[in-house]
This record gives structure tokens, sequence and C-alpha cells, in this order.
């Protein structure tokens, strides 16, 4: 069974007089067929904890495993190959190449990835991301909101075990981000994909699975709908 | 090759213009390195076209033909064994039509392998003291065949009997005469100011005052030759460097502004191999493009220059600079890639 756990985790920055505790102790698991939300003001470790989450930066203490393997005892090439395989990534910025179009955001994926998602299964998450009239078009054509719902898609093409978002409604209004809500929702309910999504967006939460909050790097769990 | 080719698309302007930017350093590279071997060709093409690999000069005469006397026992040593005579001098020459023009006049033995693979392109061979045999530069210059010329500074005339290519010595046209015509223009009857060989080793021993050289000492040794070549050689290396350095810096500026996307790139886990390969493809290309066109210039070039101006395009040459350049640029890929292997995907997602 897919999961991700992060146990005691801890992430210090700088030393001395600059220190500061970005997690403290953090304990967590999401786990296949849940959505996950994270939510915290600015500041409070968020970003953090997604990046060390999905690997691309290592805790300064404690442990994360992936489907119960730790992800730091792996060189860099295989911890690529862990992100390219089973993470899908949607973070605050750049996450479109500025020379492709949008369809070609996706062509990418298949140059680098085998296994990406079918064609008719794609077709109906362009149709809910509402998405499907830009495929020719460039990023900066894009709307702060289309570029999102855009990342969203590219990440959710390659057909990844977990999905780590940053924000990802940050660009939208209300309606859209139920929409992508409910997005993740069915992905992860129908598709059992472990969906994580980092907001300070409280209209999602009624969504979601589980919340929970950072605060100071203090990570709580806030609701629990599984149990 | 997927990301190179569709950013190259996109970026249309940029990447024209440093396509462009190598591809006139290249014609640059080429055009100069034709105006070296032409220049060069003027110095010596008619050494060349005697196959002539070694010289025998007097040993004070510090390799230089004209300031060269070799006594008559050397001589007579040396044509024993194969040697072709050369008396040498600068001169003027006017036709009766008041055409002028400045020499080089050689004096050669009928006998001897110069003038037998003497190639004429028309015309004949001279068969008397009263005859020469003339570059075809001269044609240029008004000079005809059955023209009468007259030395400067003498009464003697000859007559223009043939023409003969690529027979040109210290940048000026050469004029073929007898020995004995040579001996009595230059009014020094009996010397000789050098014997030249066929054979690179010829076997000519005790010699008295003069010396056996490679032709090739001999040729690097005629007035300006080095400093020209060493000049042109000069440049041609600062535009390679220059090459280099307009590559460098141009995909480096480019590879910064992409640097976040290549971070998040990473970030989704495409492999740095990934993205090395389609920066390095990029200059690849760009490089072949810029050389390929500015190769088909030079071959315009070469076709549609006057006669007049020296420029020789070796095509082995051509090929070995391109492949150069295109190894700098790159080289010139190396500083950027650096950017692209060491970006640490989180630094550039920040928030
Ligand atoms: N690379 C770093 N070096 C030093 N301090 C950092 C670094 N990255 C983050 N921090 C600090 O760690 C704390 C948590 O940052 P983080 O980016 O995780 O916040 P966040 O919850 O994502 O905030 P926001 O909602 O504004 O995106 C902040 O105080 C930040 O200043
Ligand atoms: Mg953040």
């Amino acid at each position: 069974m897919a999961n991700l756990e992060l146990k005691n985790v801890s992430k210090v920055y700088g030393s001395g007089v600059s220190q500061l505790t970005a997690l403290n102790k953090v304990n967590f698991a999401a786990h296949e067929g849940e959505t996950v939300l994270i939510v915290g003001p600015s500041g409070s470790g968020k970003t953090t904890f997604l990046t060390i989450a999905g690997g691309l930066q290592t805790p300064s203490t404690g442990e994360v495993l992936i489907n119960g393997s730790g992800y730091s005892s792996t060189n860099k090439n295989e911890q690529s190959a862990l992100r390219l395989n089973k993470i899908g990534f949607v973070l605050q910025a750049y996450n479109l190449v500025p020379f492709l179009t949008v369809a070609e955001q996706f062509e990418l994926v298949d140059k680098v990835k085998q296994n990406n998602m079918a064609a008719e299964r794609f077709e109906g998450v362009l149709d809910t991301l509402g998405i499907k009239d830009l495929l020719a078009k460039y990023p900066k054509e894009l709307s702060g909101g289309q570029r999102q719902r855009v990342a969203i898609a590219r990440a959710l093409y390659a057909d990844p075990e977990y999905i780590l978002a940053d924000e990802p409604t940050a660009a939208l209004d209300t309606n859209r981000s139920l929409e992508v809500m409910s997005l993740f929702n069915q992905l992860a309910h129908k598709y059992q994909k472990a969906v994580i999504v980092v907001t300070h967006d409280q209209r999602l939460e009624e969504k979601a699975d589980k919340v929970y909050q950072i605060i100071d790097g203090q990570m709580s769990l806030l609701k629990d709908k599984t149990e | 090759m997927f990301l190179a080719i569709k950013e190259i698309k996109h970026e249309k302007l940029r990447y024209a213009l440093i396509t462009g930017m190598i591809m006139l350093v290249s014609y640059l590279v080429f055009i100069l390195s034709g105006l070296s071997s032409g220049l060069q060709t003027l110095n010596s093409a008619a050494i060349d076209t005697w196959g002539a690999n070694a010289i025998v000069l007097n040993k004070d005469a510090q390799l230089s033909l004209p300031q060269s006397v070799v006594n008559t026992p050397d001589v007579n040593k040396a044509t024993a064994t194969g040697g072709a005579k050369l008396v040498q001098f600068g001169g003027l020459v006017k036709d009766t039509a008041g055409h002028k023009e400045s020499v080089q006049v050689i004096g050669i033995d009928q006998k001897e392998f110069i003038y037998k693979g003497l190639k004429i392109e028309n015309g004949t061979k001279l068969t008397a003291d009263n005859q020469v045999v003339v570059s075809d530069n001269l044609k240029v210059d008004g000079f005809k065949l059955g023209d009468n010329i007259k030395f400067a500074n003498t009464n003697i005339t000859a007559k223009i009997v043939g023409f003969t290519k690529n027979a040109n010595l210290n940048i000026a046209p050469v004029v073929y005469t007898t020995i004995a015509n040579a001996q009595k223009i230059t009014q020094r009857p009996g010397v000789v100011n050098g014997v030249v060989f066929k054979d690179a080793k010829p076997n000519v021993s005790n010699l008295h005052t003069s010396k056996v050289y490679a032709i090739n000492d001999f040729v690097n040794a005629l007035p300006g030759n080095s400093a020209q070549t060493m000049t042109f050689n000069f440049m041609i290396g600062f535009l390679m460097v220059i090459i280099l350095i307009v590559i460098t810096i141009f995909l480096y500026i480019l590879t910064i502004q992409k640097l976040p996307n290549f971070g998040v790139l990473k970030a989704q886990g495409v492999a740095t191999k990934y993205l090395v390969k389609n920066t390095l493809f990029q200059s690849f290309l760009i490089a072949v493009i810029g050389v390929g066109i500015a190769v088909i210039l030079t071959t315009i070039t070469a076709l549609i220059l006057p006669a007049q101006v020296p420029i020789f395009i070796s095509a082995s040459y051509v090929a070995v600079t391109a492949v150069l350049i295109i190894v700098m640029s790159l080289l010139g890929s190396l500083i950027p890639i650096r950017e692209i292997v060491k970006v640490d995907p989180y630094t550039m997602i920040g928030g």
C-alpha cells in the first residue's frame, strides 16, 4: 500500500543566532486514496514540509519513508527517478517551460517518462480543469489561474502515486478552487493516489479527507474524516 | 533533443543572432586564412612549381638567394648530381606599348629540371637568350605573347614566347630567361646564385663555400614570409578565442534565464543529463549552421573575387578550421552546463 511518512522530522536553517527551526519534530502520514490538506500562516513551514516530503531537501533530523523505504538512503539519480515516476509536483512558480506550448509541456513528459496517463482519461482531466482550448498557447499567453491549472494537469499527466501541490489554488476563484479540489478527491478516491495539498485557503478544508495545521514548524492533526 | 529544438524555434531572434555571430567570425577566419595562404603563394608559388626540396646557397648568404654567390667548383659538383642552377634578381620590365611592371627575373638552364618541368599555359618554352617565359599575372597588366620587353637600365630586350601559371616570387611575377641572358643583364658573368634539387638530401659533399638547405627553411626565410604567417596565425587564433567567449557568454545568459525552469524540471524528476544533452546539442547545432553558412559564403567569395586578390582557399584547411570552431562552441557550453548541473531544485522553488 502506497504511503508517505515523515517520522520525527525537523528542519533547521542556518546556524548560530540566525538559526531557524522551520519544522519541529513533525510526524505525518498520507496514504493512497486520501487527500490531505496542510494549512498554516505564511512562513510557518509549509513549503519546507512539502519539499522535504517530496525529497527536494533532506531533513536535519528524522526520516522520510516512501512506501516504507527511506528516501535519504538513495543516491541523487535514484531520487530523481523516484520523483519522476512517483511524485507529481505542483509548485508555486516556474512550473511551465516558457518556450513550450501547453500541449508541448505534456509532450515533454512523454520524452522523459513512459506510462503516462491514457489519452481518454487525460481528456477528462483537461475538461475538468477547463484548459482544453489552451493547448496551442504559450505560458506567457495564459492568466495566472490558467497557468496553475496547466501545471496541475502536467503533474497529473505523469500519473504519479503522490501529488504534492504547493498553493495550487492561490490564483483561482472559489468555484475553480473547489473544482480543483474535487478533481484531487476524484484522483484519490477513484485512482488511489495520495494527494497532499499545502494551502492557506480555508475554503478547501471541508473537502479534504485529512487536515493538518502547521504553526511555527509544529504540525498537528486538525481533522480526519477517514477515522 | 526536443527541448533544444523547441526553444530555438520559439526564440528565433536570439538564436539567429548567435548563429549569425558564429557565421561572421567563421567567415572572417576562412577569408583570413585564404589571404594568408594566398599571400604565401605570391611569395613562393614559383618555388612550389619547381618541385624542389633542397637548395645549395652560399654559407654566408643567410638563406637569401639574390645575396648568395655559389662558387664555380661547388656549382659543378651540384649540377653533376641533378641540381638546377638559378640566377635571380628583382628588376623592372617595360614593353613597347609602355606597360611597366616590377618582376623577379630568374635565369634557368635548358638542360636542367626547372626548364624541363616548366609548364607553358600558352605559347612555347624559351629556346634562345632573347626569349622569355613570363608569369600569366602579367597578362592582367597588358603584356601579350610576342611583346618585346626591355629590362630597365639596360639595352637588352627579349620576346615573350610563353606564359606560365603560378610563377610568383617575393610577391612579384617571375620572368624566366636563360642563365647567360640573366648574367648579361646583371653584368656578372659566371655568377650563379643557387642550385636547387628535387632530392631532399642531394648527394653533394665537400662543398667549399656553400651549403645544402631544406627548401622549407629557404621559403620561411623569404623576406616578410614568417612575419606575415605569424600575423595571420595570431589573428586566426584570436578569433577562435573570441568565438569561445561569445558562445560562452551567450549560452550563459540564456541558461541563467532558464535556470528556475530547469530547477523545477529537476524537481519533477527530469534527469540533469537530459538538460545537459539539450544544451550541448543547441550549441552544436548553432555552430554547425553558422560554420556551414560561412563555408558557403567563403566559396562564393572565392568564386567572385577578381583574380588580382591573392586569396587561396584550401578545402582541407577550411574543414579543419570548421571542426575546430565547432569544438570551440561545445567548449563554450561548458560553463553554462556547470550551472545546470549545480542548480538545486529547491533553491529555485522558493515560496
Ligand atoms: N533556504 C532557507 N534558508 C533559511 N531560511 C529559510 C529557507 N527557506 C525557508 N526559510 C524560513 O523557514 C520558514 C518557513 O518557510 P516556508 O517557505 O516553509 O514557509 P511557508 O509556510 O511556505 O510560507 P508561505 O505561505 O509564505 O509560502 C520561514 O521563516 C522562512 O523564512
Ligand atoms: Mg510556501
